[in-house]
């Protein structure tokens, strides 16, 4: 794709992001969100796919338009919730948005000091990164995310692994009973 | 919840689930080649079984698969890691370093792969049959 | 995936090439508004999601590389930068897994109270 497709291609996904992001807040009957949720999350995987991480669009994609959705979906109709309202509101109290403003405008205040997105000088790309990148070719692995995954930075997976494991304990605990 | 099912979503389901579970065991096992890997697979994997729930019923779906088999399943993932991880120190190598076991490191994380999708498979469709119960069993 | 991502580095987008970092502050301040003022618990799980995608795209834009390839090491020349990509693999799934966890409590909640609605659960408890 040339740079001025791509470029097009972004925003628009950007834009999308944001404003089904926005009609989630505003949703006020609890099936009409969970549904536009679902739409965010492909919207997201797209973009995924855009910034070249496809291991991440795939994960994003099964986990938040699959998962998510049909976790929230078997929710509502185990407990019949049909939300607050029948359709979408803007109504919001003022005083409770000023927390979160206030942290938005306090992360913007760190934006001239990143480097802007897709430069090759910016930080994260020497060190660590680079060997990973040269190094995990000689092990016969090619996808290099899953080679840091599981060869270079096994640790935080496993972790990760006992994490997942402990969220299904978790919630046997809460909603279990004692017959099978 | 007793609802009657739909005849296209129970036809759909059927015709399309043994595709969705290969593709979810190809992701799974070709991780170290293409984009995929064992949190992928297990998730697809997961779903299967989601979308075999949405088509005939939650109860039915549960009763076919035994809460102690999930369980013991998932925990035998993380188990499965947590030896993969400690069994290089029998060969005088740190604790997780993949490349001092005598096969090739692509066949040790695979095995890895395996019991993380393994794993994430068991706990997802725990949490998915967790949720769908209905309230009077 | 194996052609180069090429789109000019700072031109065109908002704010000095900076136009997804500020996507992602404005989705973090989304997310935290939908956990912080609606009354509905449904809602507020949803907007916890909003909140975490809002970090993922922080930490995936900071990976892109102009003239970068997906990193697989079947294509040759530049990549994007794997790391991050890992770091948001690991966050998703511990993600979706919090978010099972609070539907448990909330379809625990909704057992006891009968109702999801945040006010009607205070009236509740507070009696």
């Amino acid at each position: 794709m040339t740079g001025a497709a791509t470029l097009a291609l972004v925003l628009a996904l950007l834009l999308f992001v944001v404003g089904v992001a926005v009609l989630t807040a505003m949703a006020r009957d609890a099936l009409a969100a969970v549904v536009v949720f679902g739409a965010y999350s492909l919207g997201l995987a797209i973009l995924w796919l855009v910034f070249r991480a496809p291991d991440v669009g795939l994960t994003e994609a099964a986990v938040g338009a699959g998962v998510t959705t049909s976790l929230l979906l078997v929710a509502l109709g185990r407990t019949g919730w049909a939300g607050l309202g029948p359709s979408f509101s803007l109504s919001f109290d003022a005083r409770s948005l000023v927390g979160p403003v206030a942290v938005v405008l306090a992360l913007s205040l760190t934006l001239p000091a990143l480097s802007p997105v897709g430069d090759p000088e910016a930080p994260g790309f020497g060190g660590a990164s680079a060997y990973y990148l040269a190094n995990a070719g000689s092990l016969g692995i090619e996808n290099v995310v899953t080679a840091v995954l599981v060869v270079y930075r096994g640790f935080d997976t496993f972790g990760e692994v006992a994490v997942v494991f402990a969220a299904g304990v978790a919630t046997l605990v809460v909603l279990g009973r004692e017959v099978p | 919840m007793q609802r009657p099912e739909s005849p296209v979503v129970t036809k759909t389901v059927r015709v399309v689930s043994p595709f969705v579970l290969t593709f979810g065991l190809f992701t799974l096992l070709h991780g170290t080649k293409s984009v995929g890997g064992g949190f992928q697979g297990g998730v697809v994997v997961a779903t299967v079984v989601v979308a075999l729930g949405f088509g005939f019923g939650v109860d039915e779906t549960r009763r076919a698969l035994d809460r102690q088999t999930l369980v013991g399943t998932a925990a035998a993932g993380v188990v499965l890691f947590g030896l993969v991880a400690v069994g290089s120190l029998l060969r005088g190598a740190p604790v997780l370093d993949l490349t001092a076991y005598p096969v090739a490191t692509v066949y040790v994380v695979e095995l890895v792969e395996v019991g993380i999708g393994v794993t994430v498979a068991g706990v997802v469709t725990t949490l998915f049959f967790q949720l769908g119960r209905a309230s009077d069993e | 995936m194996s052609d180069p991502l090429q789109f000019g580095l700072g031109a065109g987008y908002g704010f000095g090439g900076r136009l997804p970092y500020l996507v992602a502050f404005v989705l973090v301040g989304i997310g935290l508004a939908v956990l912080v003022d609606d009354d509905d618990l449904v809602k507020k799980v949803l907007g916890l999601g909003i909140f975490q995608t809002g970090v993922f795209l922080f930490f995936v834009a900071s990976a892109v590389r102009v003239g970068g390839r997906a990193p697989l090491l079947s294509a040759p020349g530049p990549y994007v930068n794997p790391l991050p990509q890992v770091l948001i693999l690991t966050a998703i799934v511990v993600g979706v897994s919090v978010t099972g966890v609070a539907l448990a409590l909330v379809v625990r909640l909704h057992e006891e109270c009968g109702t999801l609605d945040v006010e009607a659960i205070r009236e509740d408890v507070r009696d």
